[in-house]
């Protein structure tokens, strides 16, 4: 059975419209003009147990309003939500006590007291007996390696650190479910890879299903299986990371350093010259068509490398394409095009 | 009880957190020692040769105003940060956990009062003794504490009914303004409401304000088991009604809430 079921789920917010300069102000003050926008709009899925979901797209799209909805902190304009049985705008205390949050950007440690105090306070929000806390604690701390970190006031750790934290935190009760909206956002490299490997070895250990929204696209394929990708409140893409990452990451960038200057008429076979200049080139090639191997000997028989970096398309690049599909083969009106870019 | 205990553990761990920087606590309760100082030496002016006026005497006036200034700088302010929640969204965190919004407010700003009102009562007592001579005696130290937790009830209703105007209005400071001034007229902050005419002294009971400020520094100089009786009395109903208020608008206002972002 889905522990989330969403169907033609729609927010819009109004905001007042206002025009620059003293007359505009008047005006706004006698005739308010409203512009409605729509965050989520007409928004399906399902998520099933245990599963672990990566909620993507760019800022702006709908993820947070969403989670907040399934959290449920905000009324939806229309449609409808289940979350582990419970209709989240109308029982959401009800659900705070089977499901944990984490908003990256909010955090709900306190701030100038130990981690350990807030876990404490947590027990008692969610009604556990001591010992029981006790004990969550003990092997909450162990997995997201925190032991030391307990007595420390939270302003006093890293951002890692107190992101790991933020996550144990929000995992004191024992949820069935796991919403955490960008909480891999600020991290430098080694946190996020540890904040991810934790989370998946809870969610495995402890059956929790993760809906994660992020805007990074490592996130996804270190820790989800599947992926909705939204843009303007909408789903434009859904489908398993394997086959995600077998279809839209295969195009990887590749920055080369040589120890000669590189000759004029450069090239690499399998792969497209970007940029090149005196000493170092930047070339783009597909995995399908090139294997890594092939184009990293066929780099390195160009020259003495002295430095190379591989990275893949940024998310932003992976949406637009993915969209642009979407674009070409839908009805999707004209007006109602430039009404979304007007925002 | 396990109801209970969520909130008492809420005001813990706020009133831990208002310990973070005990520095900081001791210079902010540092502006009663200038405010006692100003009413000593304007109200011995104005007292002059007279023993009494209105009923109270230069001491007992100085020690009025004591607890009425501890009461004004103890109270929670909590109003713009609500305000400030509910216009960017971020009043929705605060609600993802099991509790019940206003009674999380409730506990934190409790939290929050307690060393205020400890370390303002006991700098400015220490200095207003020296100044003018020893406190009331045991019965009014007792009532007037008693007196104060309905006066903090009465307070924190109206705070945060300012707070929740936010839904409706853009900016709360206003009327955070008017609830301010009208707490030092009508409330007898700067001057006990028996120095006022017959019909303004009526106003002023009429009014929540002097229940949350007169009341408990009247009781503090005039310990009477009647008047603390009514005063109670009064703070219960205006507490009933406010906080029925209260909690109708939160009602309402959650409802009307757009979070921005996302």
């Amino acid at each position: 059975m889905p522990v989330i079921q969403v169907a033609n789920l729609n927010k819009t917010f109004r905001s007042k419209q206002k025009t620059a300069g003293l007359r505009g102000s008047l005006r706004a003050l006698v005739r308010p003009r409203y512009n409605t926008i729509g965050a989520v709009r007409d928004l399906s899925f399902e998520m099933d147990a245990g599963e672990l979901l990566g909620f993507i797209g760019p800022n702006g799209a709908g993820k947070s309003t969403t989670i907040k909805i399934l959290t449920g902190i905000l009324y939806p304009t229309s449609g409808e939500a289940n979350v582990l049985g419970f209709v989240p705008w109308k029982q959401r205390r009800q659900l705070a006590y089977r499901i944990g949050t984490v908003f990256g950007q909010r955090p709900q440690l306190w701030y100038h007291l130990p981690a350990m105090d807030t876990f404490t306070l947590f027990g008692k929000i969610y009604e556990l007996d001591d010992g029981e806390v006790k004990r969550r604690i003990g092997l909450l701390a162990e997995a997201f390696e925190i032991q030391d970190l307990l007595e420390t006031p939270v302003r006093k750790l890293s951002l890692g650190q107190r992101m790991r934290c933020e996550v144990a935190a929000s995992l004191i009760h024992k949820p069935k479910l796991l919403l955490l909206d960008e909480p891999s956002i600020g991290l430098d490299v080694v946190g996020k890879q540890l904040l991810r490997d934790t989370i998946r070895n809870m969610s495995q250990a402890e059956g929790v299903g993760v809906l994660l929204t992020s805007h990074d696209a490592g996130d996804l394929e270190a820790l989800c299986s599947r992926v909705i990708i939204i843009n303007h409140g909408q789903v434009v893409y859904q489908d398993k990371v394997s086959n995600l990452k077998r279809n839209y990451l295969t195009r990887k960038e590749v920055g080369v350093r040589y120890a000669a200057q590189v000759p004029p008429g450069f090239c690499v076979d399998g792969a497209e010259v970007v940029k090149a200049g005196q000493y170092g080139v930047k070339l783009h090639f597909d995995t399908r068509r090139t294997p890594v191997d092939a184009i990293m000997s066929r780099i390195a028989e160009q020259g003495s490398v002295v430095d190379i970096t591989i990275s893949d398309p940024s998310l932003e690049e992976v949406i637009s394409r993915i969209y642009a599909r979407v674009e070409a083969g839908s009805s999707h009106d004209a007006a109602d095009k430039s009404s979304r870019r007007g925002r | 009880m396990k109801q209970l205990r969520k909130y008492w553990a809420i005001f813990v761990v706020q009133l831990l957190n208002s310990l973070a920087y005990p520095a900081e606590l001791l210079w902010r309760s540092l502006a009663i020692l200038l405010f006692m100082l100003v009413f000593t030496f304007l109200w011995r002016a104005t007292y002059g040769s007279n023993q009494s006026m209105a009923g109270l005497t230069l001491n007992d006036t100085i020690w009025y105003l004591m607890l009425a200034e501890t009461i004004e700088l103890s109270r929670p302010r909590f109003a713009r940060t609500i305000a400030e929640a509910v216009k960017d969204g971020s009043v929705a965190y605060l609600l993802n956990k099991p509790y019940d919004f206003i009674l999380y407010q409730l506990a934190a700003s409790g939290g929050d009062s307690v060393f205020r009102i400890l370390l303002n009562a006991l700098l400015g007592g220490t200095l207003v003794w020296a100044l003018v001579g020893p406190p009331p005696g045991l019965p009014g130290w007792l009532l007037a504490f008693a007196a104060m937790l309905g006066a903090w009830l009465i307070n924190f209703c109206l705070t945060a009914l300012i707070g929740l105007l936010a839904f409706v209005t853009e900016d709360v400071a206003p009327f955070e303004w008017i609830y301010q001034k009208m707490i030092f007229i009508l409330g007898g902050m700067l001057i006990p409401i028996d120095f006022y005419p017959e019909w303004l002294q009526d106003l002023a009971r009429a009014l929540p304000f002097s229940h949350l400020m007169y009341g408990p520094a009247k009781l503090f100089v005039r310990p009477e088991w009647g008047a603390f009786l009514e005063l109670l009395a009064w703070q219960a109903a205006w507490v009933a009604l406010l906080g029925g208020t209260l909690a109708i608008s939160y009602q309402l206002g959650i409802r009307r809430l757009a979070i921005n972002g996302g």
